[in-house]
């Protein structure tokens, strides 16, 4: 289902859809609030950059110079996916920390870094009949969020987006201006501003203090019917969860991304990076061996954004589940299967041959070859070949001679005897058809 | 006893008609001296005239409750429906539309099909082939020198069918009632948010319970016995059935419960602009109906032992999991539970006076995912452990009345659904035997 040629065409001209080693070359710095400052990359291959909205890249930076090792850091991408020809990530200055202020004073347009990506499991799915989220984030992690909003706010759909945004201080909060203007022209997404109680200027109409039940209940009471996904440091992470569980919503429905994390969190995103280049590593290799095929093989992306929706609700899901591909898994053709029963199946060449015609139909249960007109109908001459077919109507109406066929191909002139889904499963009438071509059919 | 067999298709009051009259005028009188607010008398339950006289005067006359068009997804799915007497064949045809045909070949009367589902293109009788089209023609019959036979003369004979919010219903009457057209006004609204046409069938089940249809239906219209129900228990607040001042002192608690949930059920149905008010007309039209979305016990998602949801697609377009349950009784043979992640759909097919089979169908949204999104057996739980308590409850009943020493006993306040559905029972009969 979903699957379609166009889609699968706009995923090769994208993908690929895994996480992969490059060099990105620094275009445009932008300064943002909140102590912010926006890079834009662009790949030095001139290839796309294919990410799912809320996934991250890691970058070597070389902070102690050129001839050390580079330090690593992961950062979100705060661009859509849908203008992949660039891609940004949004650094905050740490005063106390060793990359952020290197970076903020030192990649200009003309850098050049090695990254990995994109990485990562919190992002939006790739298809959802019921686009409807809730969407937290607090401080710097609005960058993954941000570039959620702004894909979907990209694409045509059904969506219900709402943005719940904490900040510390009226000024510091990244993207405002933008969130603004897409939640003006947007009826799909609703923005929400909460400040700490401290620092509320005069005149603020936003919300204020921390998330609490009553603030999720006041800006979303349907959460317990959306997927939430919230980014920022632990302890606002963790008091989202108790809060999320208290409005009713499932377990299942959570994804999170720490900005900030313990131990553990920072062990299990090397876990995903390590992962990350072995799968890089291995498709490099795929597509040394042929591009050609590796590209025909990515599946469809998108489906989410498709416009399987209406202002009505959706028509129909669309779009494929995209996950990661295993590069062992044989590859499936339209053929494959039918090559596979053939294989399997007796030798038609060692069969007796009987009639004449310029086709041949071999019958694989009864184990005879019958050649044929293009003309005739192929009921008749099996038949007197002594192959069993049951048969009543003749006229393609009560579908009781109804086979597989194995390969080849019919025309056929039915009278609703067979289905549609029938054809599609290889099956035929041979009381109303004629062959185009050899066949092989299962009877 | 012997009351002719063969019940001829079109004609009202037949069998009635040719009763003798002594057994008529008895039969009658059991109708006109009914005891109102007692139970039924035991031939109600164990006559086989009466229930010849139920098949024509309730099933033969009135729309009945067949499946959802989740049972037929696509064009030349069927199911096949059988009560008492009747079959019949609910084909989906390829303008999307439902077609119900009587699954009796106009040949020497064979069933043409004999699955209980499937998928077909034309219809073949398996006797001796006569071949009908989805609409019921006989397209093709091999009759080899048959000179004056015209095929247009033996088609499939056709049934009314209406599809309301997915549920499908169909008449066997020449003249179905027009009344029911005013009952789906009152409940298309309640349903159609859960949207059936894009639900698929997670389970269904089929039990054959030994009691009279009429004691299936009258245990669904009262939780009196729900003391019986542990599972249930969990989801269905104890006090289901009592009002204010019928509250016993060990439920108080409960009722608390139970009317703030109700309260903040309602404010949400509110804010989604879904019906819940109850709309209870069991005897006061032909499809007597009740229904109303109430609060489920704990979360008040679902029928989980915690409320929560049990399928985590959520139906339709509906935005908010805790909505409790919409649930109706659709009289004469049905009910069904909607809730915002799964649809339950009751439908009672009476076999024979002392026989009934229920079939329990179990929704989910279409795009949900068996193992991933919902565990079969936890979605199903609930309502099988149910359903095998109700059989037995019907079963005790039944054979009670098959004693002599049966006699009809009171129905209590919390029973005057039960009450209603008797009546409602005893009028259409009495109806239609005038
Ligand atoms: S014999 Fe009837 S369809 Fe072929
Ligand atoms: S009974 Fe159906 S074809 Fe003869
Ligand atoms: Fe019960």
């Amino acid at each position: 289902m979903g699957s379609t040629e166009a889609p699968a065409r706009a995923a090769r001209a994208l993908g690929p859809w895994h996480p992969q080693e490059f060099m990105a070359e620094c275009v445009e710095t932008v300064p943002e609030a909140g102590g912010l400052m926006t890079f834009v990359f662009r790949r030095c291959d001139g290839a796309p950059l294919a990410f799912r909205a809320g996934q991250y890249v890691n970058i070597a930076f070389p902070v102690n110079g050129e001839d050390q090792d580079p330090v690593d850091r992961s950062y979100s991408l705060s661009s859509s996916p849908t203008e992949p020809w660039t891609f940004n990530i949004s650094v905050k200055r740490d005063a106390t920390g060793l990359v952020s202020p290197w970076v903020h004073q030192n990649v200009k347009p003309g850098t050049v870094l090695e990254m990995l990506g994109p990485v990562g499991a919190f992002h939006l799915p790739d298809a959802d009949r019921r686009a409807r989220y809730l969407l937290l984030a607090a401080g710097a992690g609005i960058t993954p969020i941000m570039s959620m909003v702004r894909t979907i706010h990209s694409l045509p759909g059904h969506a219900d987006v709402v943005v719940l945004y904490h900040g510390a201080e009226a000024g510091g909060f990244a993207f405002h201006q933008e969130l603004a203007y897409i939640a003006s022209v947007d009826s799909r997404i609703k923005v929400f501003y909460s400040l700490g109680d401290r620092n509320k200027p005069e005149g603020w109409e936003g919300l204020s203090g921390r998330l609490t039940a009553a603030m999720l209940d006041e800006v979303a009471p349907d959460a317990n019917g959306r997927q939430v996904y919230a980014c920022g440091p632990e302890g606002y992470l963790n008091t989202a969860t108790e809060l999320l569980g208290k409005v009713g919503v499932d377990d299942t429905s959570i994804y999170m991304e720490f900005f900030s994390g313990d131990r553990q969190t920072l062990l299990e995103y090397q876990a995903e990076l390590a992962l990350a280049v072995d799968i890089a590593e291995e498709i490099a290799e795929e597509i040394a061996d042929s591009a050609e095929d590796y590209y025909e093989s990515q599946p469809t992306a998108f489906g989410l954004y498709e416009p399987g929706y209406d202002a009505e609700g959706p028509l129909q899901a669309t779009g494929l589940p995209l996950e990661t591909v295993d590069p062992e898994a044989p590859e499936t053709s339209d053929g494959g299967s039918a090559a596979e029963a053939e294989a399997e199946a007796p030798d038609a060449s060692s069969f007796e041959t009987v009639g004449t015609g310029s086709l041949t139909l071999s019958f694989m249960r009864t184990g005879i070859n019958v050649r044929i007109d293009p003309t005739e109908h192929i009921l008749g001459p099996a038949q007197r070949a002594g192959v069993r077919i049951g048969a009543n109507c003749k006229e393609g109406m009560c579908g009781s001679c109804k086979v597989v066929k194995l390969s080849g191909e019919v025309d056929m002139n039915h009278q609703g005897g067979i289905r549609a889904r029938e054809i599609d499963a290889g099956k035929f009438l041979p009381c109303c058809s004629t062959a185009r071509t050899d066949m092989v059919i299962d009877a | 006893m012997t009351a002719p067999v063969n019940l001829p298709l079109k004609s009202r009051g037949k069998l009635a008609s040719s009763l003798p009259a002594e057994q008529l005028a008895e039969i009658a009188g059991l109708f006109e001296f009914r005891r109102t607010g007692y139970s039924l008398d035991a031939p109600f339950y164990t006559d086989p005239t009466i229930f010849k006289i139920d098949m024509e005067a309730i099933f033969g006359e009135h729309w009945i409750f067949a499946g959802s068009v989740a049972e037929l997804p696509e064009p030349g799915d069927y199911i096949t429906v059988d009560y008492g007497p009747y079959s019949l064949i609910v084909l989906r045809n390829d303008d999307g539309g439902v077609n119900v045909l009587h699954n009796v070949c106009r040949h020497r009367g064979a069933r043409v099909l004999t699955e209980a589902a499937g998928s077909t293109g034309n219809l073949v009788c398996g006797y001796h082939s006569w071949t009908y089209s989805p609409e019921g023609n006989l397209i093709h019959a091999s009759a080899p020198g048959e000179t004056k036979f015209d095929k247009g003369c033996f088609g499939l004979k056709r049934a009314h069918s209406r599809v309301v919010a997915g549920l499908i219903f169909v008449c066997v009457a020449d003249e179905p009632p027009t009344d029911f057209d005013e009952t789906s006004k009152i409940f298309e609204p309640y349903l159609a948010p859960h949207d059936l046409s894009k639900t698929k069938v997670a389970y269904q089940q089929n039990i054959i319970e030994e009691g009279n249809w009429k004691l299936v239906m009258e245990n669904n219209r009262e939780c009196y016995h729900c003391d019986g129900h542990p599972e249930l228990a969990c989801s269905l607040f104890p006090t289901w059935g009592l009002t204010e001042g019928l509250i016993p002192a060990h439920l108080e608690e409960v009722w608390d419960r139970n009317k703030e949930a109700q309260s903040s059920l309602e404010e949400r149905c509110r804010r989604y602009g879904l019906p819940y008010e109850v709309v209870e007309e069991l005897d006061t039209r032909i499809a007597g109906i009740r229904i109303s979305r109430e609060s489920l016990d704990g979360e008040g998602e679902s029928f989980s032992a915690d409320g929560r949801r049990l399928s985590k697609k959520l139906l339709g377009d509906l935005p908010d999991f805790r909505l409790g349950r919409c649930s109706m009784h659709l009289q004469p043979n049905s009910w069904f539970h909607f809730q915002s992640d799964h649809v339950i759909t009751f439908g009672v097919f009476p076999v024979n006076e002392h026989q009934t089979l229920v079939r329990t169908t179990w929704l989910v949204a279409d795009d949900a995912v068996e193992g991933v999104d919902y565990d079969l057996d936890k979605l199903t739980y609930t309502w099988k452990q149910t359903n095998l308590q109700d059989k037995a409850f019907v079963e005790l009943c039944q054979t009670g009345a098959g004693s002599p020493a049966y006699e009809p006993g009171p129905y209590m306040k919390s029973e005057y659904q039960v009450e209603a559905f008797i009546n409602w029972y005893v009028q259409r009969v009495q109806e239609h035997l005038a």
